[in-house]
């Protein structure tokens, strides 16, 4: 047997199930994503007629709406995220006790395996209008049910998971850094603070970024945290998805959108990791 | 008199000098406290808010009063679990979660090994790409590769659910298998399998004497994160599951919006020991830093 048949044969089943689990349902999207919808249809008709109608309703202030909601609680968790996830990183990264390190790493490990029904029902438990600090809620004056509540219970979902997932992205970036250099910058005088700022921040660059695009690629696809979170009151596009496939069965609309989101989830991946790229050149 | 005056300024000015530098070590050093002090703020904080939530949940799980009261709870009992064990919905989903998630595994760590063994062959450029290709599951949002292959299924009438939730769950799978394999034979020296040639073993002796026993701890990382990834998933189960076969994380979520009780706490602590075991498992085969690719 040659060396390049065995390799064939080996990526054969793999390549089969992505061809026809990924590759032709996607193909599927877009092909659907172009049909003209009848109302009271399940999907289209066989064979319908090519439209850009689909594409074009999208642009209406109500959809652009919910891509902008989802972008910018994406964002907001994002930035949140990596600017918490940093010191704790460099603290875990730092510490000299091997024991407080691994318990460290467990727990954030751990939170970052727990199911995300468990951590959404924990959220809703915890910040919900029915929920354990609701007696602290109405001391607070604030209203459980207000929609700048709810987009902080979001937040707050999407930093649950995304928080964990940053400190262990970072961590390996901080582990690899030289300590001496620090060590250096503040012996010729720079305080704590303007060292990392000067030396290790700029070190971290890539780690940084990619903290960042996971959590938005997370935070922008999330789906079930704004369905149990958002009470219906607020929709990620993951929703409004969900929705057209299960309310009014306009799956062309749906396909729209699922096409949209996909090229917005590339073009942002893409782009950040050139950005970074460019940014360690300098 | 000159030089006696010029000294004094002299001395004047050391004085200045070593104030200044003093105020400034000073600034530095209230500076350094201030930050210090805010870094542990920080952790402090969001240690809170990541636990608290969990460990209410847990709390509230074993509850003894029959509502959501305030927390901490007054007294305790089990009442939740017994109705979470009584429960026929959630039974039948847990079982059908079980059997796909043991299906789901088998499949994916099987074709995902194989696949890993073929890209370490490859050239640097080849296998990057391809890598890259199977792990694109990972960033595409699960709602489309569920209403995708809600689509593409249903061309195919009469397929059973239960098929639709394996190829669901075997895609979001499949990139688990592959990268931690690599992994795994990432830590393999090339040195070994030509040794076992040079000693007379064929290619698949070489292969099922040296490199499957080294690898074998990235393969069952890759079974453990399948498992969990298809015990997890919600967003792909909900647009392939229907009123019969059901997977658990879809009947919770369909009762955490009709019936906001504690049996569901009682069910997210089940949920959670699953989890901490899997965690075990997966600190015995290839140690918790490996497995979350920060060591190779």
């Amino acid at each position: 047997m040659s060396a390049a048949r065995s390799k064939v044969l080996l990526l054969l089943p793999a390549v089969a199930v992505f061809a026809l689990l990924l590759v032709a349902p996607i193909l599927m999207v877009l092909d659907e994503s172009f049909r003209a919808f009848e109302p009271g249809r399940i999907g289209s008709v066989q064979g319908a007629s090519l439209t850009l109608a689909n594409y074009a309703e999208l642009l209406l202030p109500a959809y652009v709406q919910y891509f902008a909601q989802t972008y910018f609680l994406a964002f907001c968790a994002s930035v949140v995220a990596v600017f918490i996830a940093f010191p704790i990183s460099y603290c875990i990264a730092r510490t000299e006790s091997p024991s407080t390190r691994k318990a460290s790493l467990s727990a954030i490990v751990g939170l970052m395996f727990l199911s995300a029904l468990v951590r959404v029902y924990a959220l809703e438990l915890t910040f919900g209008s029915a929920g354990v600090l609701s007696p602290v809620m109405s001391f607070m004056n604030i209203n459980p049910n207000g929609r700048q509540y709810i987009n902080f219970v979001i937040v707050a979902g999407l930093l649950h998971y995304a928080i964990p997932m940053s400190i262990l992205i970072l961590f390996g970036a901080i582990q690899n850094l030289d300590p001496r250099l620090i060590e250096a910058a503040q012996s010729l005088g720079a305080s704590a603070l303007s060292s990392h700022i000067t030396v290790t921040l700029p070190l971290c660059t890539r780690g940084i970024f990619s903290a960042f695009v996971v959590s938005m690629t997370l935070g922008v696809s999330a789906f079930i945290i704004p369905w149990i979170l958002g009470r219906g009151r607020v929709l990620f596009i993951s929703n409004l998805i969900y929705t057209r496939f299960s309310e009014v069965a306009d799956y062309p609309s749906g396909a729209a959108i699922s096409i949209v989101m996909m090229v917005l989830s590339l073009l942002m991946i893409f782009s950040m990791s050139r950005l970074a790229t460019s940014f360690e050149r300098t | 008199m000159l030089k006696t005056e010029e000294a004094a300024v002299v001395q004047v000015e050391h004085g200045i000098n070593a104030n200044l530098a003093l105020r400034l070590a000073l600034r530095k050093r209230t500076a350094d406290a201030v930050l210090r002090i805010g870094v542990i703020a920080v952790v402090t904080i969001t240690s809170v808010f990541l636990l608290f939530p969990v460990i209410v949940t847990v709390f509230m799980a074993f509850d003894a009063r029959d509502y959501i009261g305030a927390f901490p709870p007054t007294s305790f009992s089990t009442q939740w679990f017994v109705q979470l064990a009584g429960s026929d919905f959630l039974w039948s989903a847990f079982k059908t979660s079980l059997l796909l998630a043991t299906a789901t595994t088998i499949a994916s760590t099987t074709i995902g090994a194989c696949a890993a063994l073929a890209i370490s062959w490859m050239t640097p450029k080849w296998s990057d790409l391809v890598t890259t290709a199977f792990l694109s599951p990972l960033v595409l949002p699960g709602v489309i590769i569920g209403f995708g292959l809600l689509m593409f299924l249903s061309v195919h009438d009469g397929l059973p659910v239960f098929a639709k939730l394996f190829a669901g769950h075997l895609i979001i799978a499949l990139p688990f298998a592959v990268r931690l394999t690599l992994v795994g034979l990432a830590g393999i020296s090339e040195t070994l399998r030509e040794a076992a040639l040079s000693l007379g073993a064929n290619e698949i002796q070489a292969f099922f004497t040296i490199t499957l026993p080294l690898a074998k701890n990235g393969i069952a990382a890759g079974a453990v994160f399948g498992f969990a990834t298809s015990m997890d998933d919600v967003t792909v189960s909900l647009f392939l599951s229907d009123f019969n076969t059901f997977t658990l994380p879809v009947a919770l979520t369909s009762l955490i919006r009709s019936s906001f009780d504690l049996t569901i706490a009682a069910a997210a602590v089940a949920l959670m020991s699953v989890t901490l075991l899997l965690l075990i498992v997966l600190d015995r085969v290839l140690g918790l830093e490996r497995a979350i690719g920060r060591k190779t």
